[in-house]
């Protein structure tokens, strides 16, 4: 019989009739099909899924997976070491019950500080429910700051906050310095100094945070329908053209706004309230709205309905 | 203009007068000899020799210069026998305060000193030499080496205020503005002299780690027109507002206090002959626009 196999690269194989299309699959059989003319090319083809199914709720300390997790690539030493795992059976326990081969010795103890941070950022990202693209980016942001070693006499959580902060900035839903602190052991004034230090160090730079930016998060936490939203993303934003609130911070602004348009729709929201969410204090809120009340008719977009008129506003 | 440019590198200037040096009998030695002394008036305000820009006040606040006495010093011994001294003993230092020129020295023990609360540069070089007298009265061999001032903090208004966000935007890699840290955009420039900024949406500028006062003079001037564009205007409650603050600080100096509110109610309580009295000090007491948040 002919010999079915023809390889025109070294490693690739395919079909001798049709060289260039692409091979389907079959993990069940281990077989390479030729989606052209269903010709079986590969043999007994290797199954590089996991061997066994691991669930999170399962409370069994043994894994009875023999390769453990994924590769961390970019962020470790990727040095392939060998890991001597937890005794089983009668044979690894010494006269006195002690496991015979101790503990896995540590693997990668230049990149234990880095894993240690990982695993700190994975639980603040968690905490305030982070998407995975942010927690990655934090990690190469750290990994990054880790190998400059510019900021090395800085506490490793407080690099990881900065760079949690960082990223969120990166990916375009900053998070107030606030929100980072919240879920971190750090000062505020520390992960400020960290975030300076680090944007220094990388030589990058972010952009400036907008009124826009939080609007959906606070409302949401308000539990403002998306009308009072809109409306009070618009007026924050015309409050920052007009330049009617110079010097203030864009949270303020926001928080602010938020109070004008709650107030003049059906759902109104105190200052106390408002300043709970967005981490501003009442006084401040009632400084940037005493700003904007003035020019309240300008602010409003141009279909909003007035639950309260705009003469009844709070002039407080 | 070149004769108000010498004068202010000497730090001295009277009362927005020019300074003729060419009359040839001006001792600025003297000049700076009677400041210290406290007979001058000071003004320690430096005129920018600009023709074809309107004229900015920069007033130094503070100069801070530091030198060694090239012998060790006895800190025990100096907070025994000195005046006016105060033996901090957790820092290791001692700290002696001069009452004219009015500034503070920190003295170490291996002979280096620090002198700040000077406000002209000669200021601070009398200040150290009374402090290094005052050693040597003390007993020690004391000599006067390495002065040097370090650190120039200065701060100048301008007659307009500024867009910061997007001034910052324009400006990426020599300033940072964050709001949620701090109100206003921190400037760095590194030429000809290194200066720190720090620029408020109201148009004060605050320069601090300048080297020298001519440093903070042409920090001003480089600052100025990057800064111009990004101007708007200052409406009537806020120059309002700036009047009665400094027409506040003046009345300060000579030795006016504010009454404080307990002080105020109680005159608000008694008679009604004070109530204008009182409706004044309301208006220092509005929301300040120019106090933003350090939240």
């Amino acid at each position: 019989m002919y010999n079915l196999f023809y390889r025109m690269e070294a490693n690739k194989v395919c079909c001798y009739a049709h060289p260039d299309a692409p091979l389907i699959e079959d993990y069940r059989a281990g077989d390479q099909i030729c989606s052209d003319c269903g010709l079986v090319v590969g043999d007994r083809v290797i199954d590089v899924g996991s061997e066994w199914r691991t669930f999170s709720n399962e409370k069994s300390g043994t894994d009875p997976s023999r390769v453990g997790g994924p590769e961390n690539p970019l962020l470790n030493g990727s040095d392939l070491s060998t890991v001597i795992g937890p005794g089983r059976g009668d044979a690894s326990f010494d006269d006195f019950g002690v496991s015979k081969y101790q503990n896995r010795r540590t693997m990668s103890s230049s990149d234990r500080a880095l894993i240690n941070a990982f695993r700190e950022i994975n639980g603040m990202a968690d905490r305030i429910n982070l998407a995975k693209t942010i927690v990655d980016r934090a990690n190469n942001l750290f990994k990054q700051v880790h190998d400059g070693k510019n900021l090395k006499g800085r506490s490793n959580d407080a690099i990881s906050s900065a760079c949690l902060y960082i990223a969120c900035r990166q990916e375009g839903v900053p998070r107030t310095f606030k929100e980072i602190c919240a879920v971190s052991k750090v000062s505020k004034k520390e992960i400020g100094r960290c975030f300076k230090l680090i944007l220094k160090a990388l030589e990058t730079s972010v952009d400036l945070i907008t009124t826009g930016d939080f609007m959906s998060r606070f409302c949401s936490n308000l539990s403002l329908p998306n009308m009072v939203q809109k409306a009070a993303t618009h007026i924050a934003r015309k409050a920052v053209e007009l330049d009617i609130v110079p010097g203030r911070s864009p949270i303020s602004v926001a928080a602010a706004a938020i109070y004008m348009a709650s107030q003049a729709s059906n759902d109104k929201r105190s200052q106390k309230e408002i300043g709970d969410i967005a981490g501003v204090a009442d006084v401040t809120i009632r400084q940037s709205y005493k700003l904007m009340y003035p020019m309240a008719a300008q602010l409003f977009p141009a279909d909003f309905k007035f639950a309260t008129p705009i003469e009844d506003l709070p002039q407080m | 203009m070149a004769t108000t440019f010498e004068a202010a590198k000497n730090g001295i200037l009277t009362n927005g007068n020019h300074v003729d040096l060419t009359s040839g009998h001006y001792n600025l030695e003297q000049d700076a000899i009677k400041e210290a002394e406290g007979t001058k008036e000071m003004t320690n305000g430096v005129q920018e020799p600009d023709e074809d820009v309107p004229e900015i006040d920069i007033e130094i606040s503070n100069v801070v210069c530091s030198f060694s006495v090239r012998c060790h010093l006895n800190l025990r011994e100096i907070a025994l026998k000195g005046t006016n001294v105060e033996f901090k003993r957790d820092q290791g230092m001692v700290t002696m305060k001069l009452r004219r020129p009015y500034t503070t020295a920190s003295i170490w023990s291996s002979g280096k000193v620090t002198v700040t609360g000077a406000t002209t540069e000669p200021c601070a070089r009398i200040a150290a030499r009374r402090v290094a007298r005052q050693l040597q009265r003390i007993g020690f061999n004391t000599k006067f080496a390495n002065y040097r001032v370090v650190n120039v903090l200065g701060s100048c208004v301008m007659p307009f205020n500024i867009k910061i966000a997007p001034f910052s935007e324009q400006y990426r890699s020599q300033a940072s503005y964050e709001p949620e840290l701090h109100p206003g955009v921190t400037f760095r420039i590194n030429k000809p002299y290194r200066a720190t900024l720090k620029i408020f949406s109201t148009g004060s500028i605050t320069i601090t780690g300048a080297p020298s006062v001519l440093a903070v003079q042409s920090a001003v001037e480089q600052i100025f027109p990057l800064v111009q564009p990004f101007r708007s205007e200052r409406t009537a409650a806020q120059i309002e507002r700036m009047k009665n603050r400094a027409e506040l600080k003046r009345l300060k100096t000579v030795g006016y206090n504010k009454p404080s509110k307990k002080i105020k109610q109680e005159l608000n309580s008694e008679d009604g002959l004070d109530e204008e009295e009182a409706e004044d000090e309301d208006e220092e007491e509005d929301d300040d626009v120019l106090s933003d948040e350090i939240d």
